[in-house]
């Protein structure tokens, strides 16, 4: 029964009240009061200057002490924002909001799942969600995530950003060659902190048995992204402009957290969605509107000898739990070049791959606590993020386009490596 | 007999309008008269409507149809003489109903007199009547009304080699009002009108009276000043007779025609009518809300006149581009259905002959603050023939019955000033006033029993409107008020059935009487009042204490 009555009376009696839409943006407020009332702002901008003419409702999840409302209220209108309007163009009806409350912060999970939800029980034609925390989001970013799927059909839309070149590492050197090379997932973004859906869409993963894991409750987006795009649901991905940056605090600045989000997400997305890619090789194309990158290279002060002492000394604090998760050579092979100065040390792409369809392996064989061996992964991404550093403190963007895309064919050409290690039989220590 | 004197009667009233050549045709000569309408009356009465808006029926070359006039105290032969006319208002006064004429004053026909002698010579007295000039660059920027067929508000005369100032048809000079003589042959006219018994007039094209360099020559201060003369000798002379104003403008722009209530009575609420069928097609009701939010508060004497229909296009002026491209895309999608700005179509077209739609515009039309005007022909479902041109397709005869031209004229058809509607769906042999008397539930006894709640409380004529904002955009609920009288109207604009909650704190206690079936209905308590409506349905609620 609890199953069937997650969403609470009160937004139940405001939907009654908004009917069938045809667009519906949902925005998780608790995590960012400060900025959710600019995000509201651009969202209504979008419907006035956009879709003057569709039936649509913003969906809020409000669990924070401080109510949206205030938040909104308190936040007078820019100068810039002011000049994004147009004159004599406003919607013609009327732009509903509907809060959905909750007495603690919703996980992700939650707060996806409710709003997936109100798109089913509204039977909205297109969707999408964003984050509250971001603060350039702007009404023709909103735009661009819900015309694909409202005027071209597609189910999935994944956003692409304009980056620094040392930004979303853990995107560009792990979640997308990964999620590439074993799904055939052309996103780039797997983990988007916005996207748009299809009504269709919606209603597939809301009925989807997966909201009680706990990848899902944390960062259910990758498992959507993949799901469509491994599925018969249309994707693409459209241009955003400039990714907000995280904020200071957020779970986004602590990589071992971050690992444990995605990666965490992404393995049990492999783990659960074998049927998905253990046969497949080709690699499902993304339609993309807009450049598919675009990278700054402005200078930035970034240590790279203490990433690098974190790689040396993560690695050997670790050894006794790597040595169940790696294959001996791997381990050893890493083993290697903890002993090299940093001057001449250098994660190779191939052994980077290794190591991560090694970790993929153990944890679906589970040879350790999951949850622990995706954490055991922090020192190693460390080392391979050095590496990036030093091997493109002077690439162009094209250049580290070409290695990333170089990166992706290698995961693709040793993914029977994967399939190997992920059929043998494993001795699991306790 | 004049109806007796309520000097506030246009706020009570339903008008109904209608042109004489389209109602009733007595002499068989293919045109309506107003022998004919005299014989219609009864039926006028029976509908319920207390007041008769007639369109021009002056001597006119007919180029725009009849709002060129060519003789201001005549009546066209066409409908028959002034004594035909006399012989209508007794009848239509005997039976309680009251007579709005239209006063065309900016302009005039080029066939008028006034104007054949303005341009015979540059020394004729009647030269100044007019607005003359040299050139065709004063008055730069000026609208343009008729976009479709006007270029120019100035028109080349051959005659008197200059030109001259129109800001409607070429054909149709403006008169000029700096010349004295202009307004008091004006109030002449008006007076032979007045004196023959006539309850009101209708001032069409108000805004464009005078012309003033580095204006849009639209609501100048010179303007209201004529208009304020007009009044002064109205109200001295005439007690209880009424002024219209035809001003095609913002609510803010034309409530400066009512002045401190010593302009016109009443005039017409144009920006509100599209809106009307927006909230319908949008299912919505933000855009009635918002032009009745916008709209400002007039004085007490005054009043807004409402309509769905008239005999123009339904004008899409005083919308914006976006809600105009939405109208059209709605309403119009084929491009012969639009003329000018706007829509040539009838109202149970617009509504593709939705009966339940039909019925909530008319129920909105009836409990909004206002004097609702019908149009003729509206209240059977009449259609109309987009094929016509101009906008003569929705000024077809009125379908009597399944008779020999509906019943309108024994002429033969050809003959007929223009065809009668006779397609499968609207056409006269299934959509005529007699098929409708003999069933219970056509149209036009839905309406009759409308017309006659909406008669029976003044809480719709005279009283305030307060909104309620149910969560439920897709309903639109208002209380109004006069005095002790309360009506609660609640509309589902969509084509769904919809829940609403309605929140009734403040007539806690009121019982709700459904008012066309006077069938009770909870009382009013603490707690939310939770209704649902099945698609397009509406309530009426008279609240009483009991």
């Amino acid at each position: 029964m609890a199953e069937e009555t997650f969403l609470s009376d009160d937004l139940l009696r405001q939907l009654v009240s908004v009917g069938e839409v045809d667009l519906l943006v949902g925005i998780s407020s608790h995590d960012a009061v400060k900025t959710v009332g600019q995000v509201l702002r651009a969202i209504e901008q979008s419907f006035q200057q956009h879709f003057v003419r569709q039936r649509v409702v913003i969906v809020l999840l409000d669990g924070g002490e401080e109510r949206e409302d205030t938040v909104i209220e308190t936040i007078p209108e820019t100068s810039e924002e002011k000049k994004v309007r147009v004159p004599g163009i406003t919607s013609l009806r009327t732009i509903h909001r509907v809060t959905a409350n909750f007495s603690t912060p919703p996980t992700a999970g939650i707060a996806l799942r409710t709003i997936l939800a109100v798109a089913d029980l509204l039977r909205a034609r297109a969707c999408a969600v964003v984050s509250s925390s971001s603060s350039n989001l702007t009404a023709d970013a909103i735009g661009n995530l819900l015309r694909p799927v409202y005027q071209e059909k597609f189910d999935f839309v994944a956003p692409l950003y304009t980056r620094h070149k040392y930004q979303g590492l853990l995107m560009r050197n792990l979640l997308y060659p990964v999620s590439r090379a074993v799904f055939g997932c052309g996103i780039r973004e797997v983990f988007p902190a916005e996207w748009g859906f299809s009504g269709r869409l919606a209603t597939y993963c809301l009925n989807t048995n997966v909201w009680h894991e706990e990848a899902i409750r944390a960062q259910p987006e990758a498992w959507m992204a993949i799901t469509a795009n491994c599925t018969d649901y249309r994707c693409c991905q459209v241009f955003l402009g400039e990714k907000s940056p995280p904020r200071k605090g957020s779970p986004g600045t602590d990589i071992v957290e971050v690992l444990r989000q995605t990666v965490g997400t992404l393995f049990w997305c492999i783990e659960t969605q074998q049927q998905l890619w253990m046969d497949r090789d080709k690699l499902q194309p993304v339609p993309t509107f807009g450049p598919a990158y675009q990278l700054t290279s402005e200078p930035t002060d970034m240590d790279r000898h203490r990433i690098f002492e974190m790689f040396r000394s993560g690695v050997t604090d670790l050894e006794p739990i790597l040595s169940s998760i790696l294959d001996p050579e791997t381990h050893a092979e890493i083993k290697r070049m903890v002993s090299l100065e940093e001057g001449k040390f250098r994660f190779k792409s191939d052994l980077w791959v290794r190591t991560l369809y090694d970790f993929a392996a153990s944890y679906h064989h589970a040879v350790l606590n999951r949850d622990h061996i995706v954490q055991a992964l922090a020192p190693l991404y460390r080392g391979m993020t050095h590496s990036f550093l030093v091997e493109h403190a002077d690439s162009s963007p094209a250049e580290i386009e070409a290695a990333n895309e170089m990166l992706c064919s290698e995961f693709e050409i040793q993914k029977p490596y994967l399939r190997e290690k992920w059929k043998a039989k494993v001795e699991v220590k306790s | 007999m004049a109806p007796p004197r309520d000097s506030l009667w246009y706020k009570d009233a339903v008008i109904y309008q209608l042109h004489v050549r389209t109602f009733c045709d007595s002499n068989g000569d293919g045109i309506g008269d107003f022998a004919g309408l005299t014989q219609r009356l009864d039926y006028l009465q029976e509908l319920g409507v207390t007041a008769i808006w007639l369109l021009p029926f002056y001597p006119s070359p007919l180029r725009d149809d009849g709002y060129d006039i060519a003789d201001y105290t005549s009546v066209h032969p066409n409908y028959g003489t002034l004594e035909d006319f006399k012989t209508f208002l007794t009848a239509a006064h005997g039976r309680g109903i009251r007579v709005i004429i239209e006063m065309v004053v900016n302009h005039t026909s080029d066939q008028h007199p006034w104007f054949k002698e303005a341009r015979s010579s540059r020394d004729n007295p009647k030269r100044d009547w007019y607005v003359w000039s040299e050139t065709d660059t004063r008055y730069q920027g000026v609208p343009i009304v008729f976009v479709d067929t006007e270029t120019s508000n100035w028109a080349w005369d051959p005659i008197s080699k200059s030109y001259y100032w129109h800001r409607f048809f070429s054909h149709q000079p403006d008169l000029n009002f700096d010349n004295p003589e202009v307004f008091e042959t004006v109030w002449e006219v008006m007076k032979f009108w007045l004196n023959l018994g006539v309850d009101g007039f209708r001032l069409d094209a108000v805004a464009f009276l005078v012309e003033r360099e580095g204006t849009l020559c639209e609501n100048l201060p010179e303007t209201h000043a004529i208009i304020r003369n007009i009044r002064k000798r109205l109200d001295a002379a005439y007690p209880g007779t009424m002024l219209l104003a035809e001003a095609n403008q913002w609510p803010a722009d034309v409530r400066a025609y009512f002045g401190d209530g010593d302009e016109f009575h009443a005039a017409f609420h144009f920006p509100l009518m599209p809106r009307m069928f927006m909230a319908v097609k949008l299912e919505d009701r933000k855009p009635i809300v918002e032009i009745l939010e916008q709209t400002p508060e007039i004085p007490e004497i005054c009043q807004w006149f409402i309509f769905l229909r008239n005999h123009d296009e339904l004008t899409l002026e005083m919308v914006t581009e976006v809600e105009r491209d939405y109208m059209y895309d709605e309403y119009a999608m084929d491009k012969t259905m639009r003329i000018n700005r706007g829509i040539r179509r009838r109202l149970a077209p617009l509504m593709n002959n939705d009966r339940r739609q039909v019925e909530l515009l008319n129920g909105l039309l009836m409990s909004m603050p206002g004097t609702p005007i019908i149009y003729y022909g509206d209240e059977i479902g009449m259609g109309d023939n987009i094929y016509l041109g101009d906008r003569n397709g929705v000024r077809t005869p009125m379908q009597w019955n399944s008779a020999l031209n509906a019943g309108f004229s024994v002429a033969d058809p050809e003959r007929l000033y223009a065809p009668v509607i006779s397609n499968a769906v609207y056409g006269y042999q299934a959509v005529n006033v007699d098929a409708q008397e003999r069933s219970e539930h056509s149209l036009l006894r839905w309406m009759k029993s409308l017309i006659a709640v909406r008669n029976a409380f003044r809480a719709f004529s005279r009283g305030t409107m307060q909104f309620l904002h149910p969560s439920n955009h897709r309903v639109l609920a208002y209380v109004r008020q006069f005095g002790e009288e309360l009506v609660l109207v609640v509309n589902n604009l969509a084509n769904s059935a919809q829940a609403v909650e309605l929140d009734v704190q403040r007539y806690k206690g009121y019982v709700p009487i459904e008012m066309f079936g006077r069938n009770l209905f909870p009382r009013f308590g603490n707690v939310p009042y939770i209704l649902t409506l099945g698609p397009y349905q509406f309530y009426w609620f008279q609240l009483r204490r009991i």
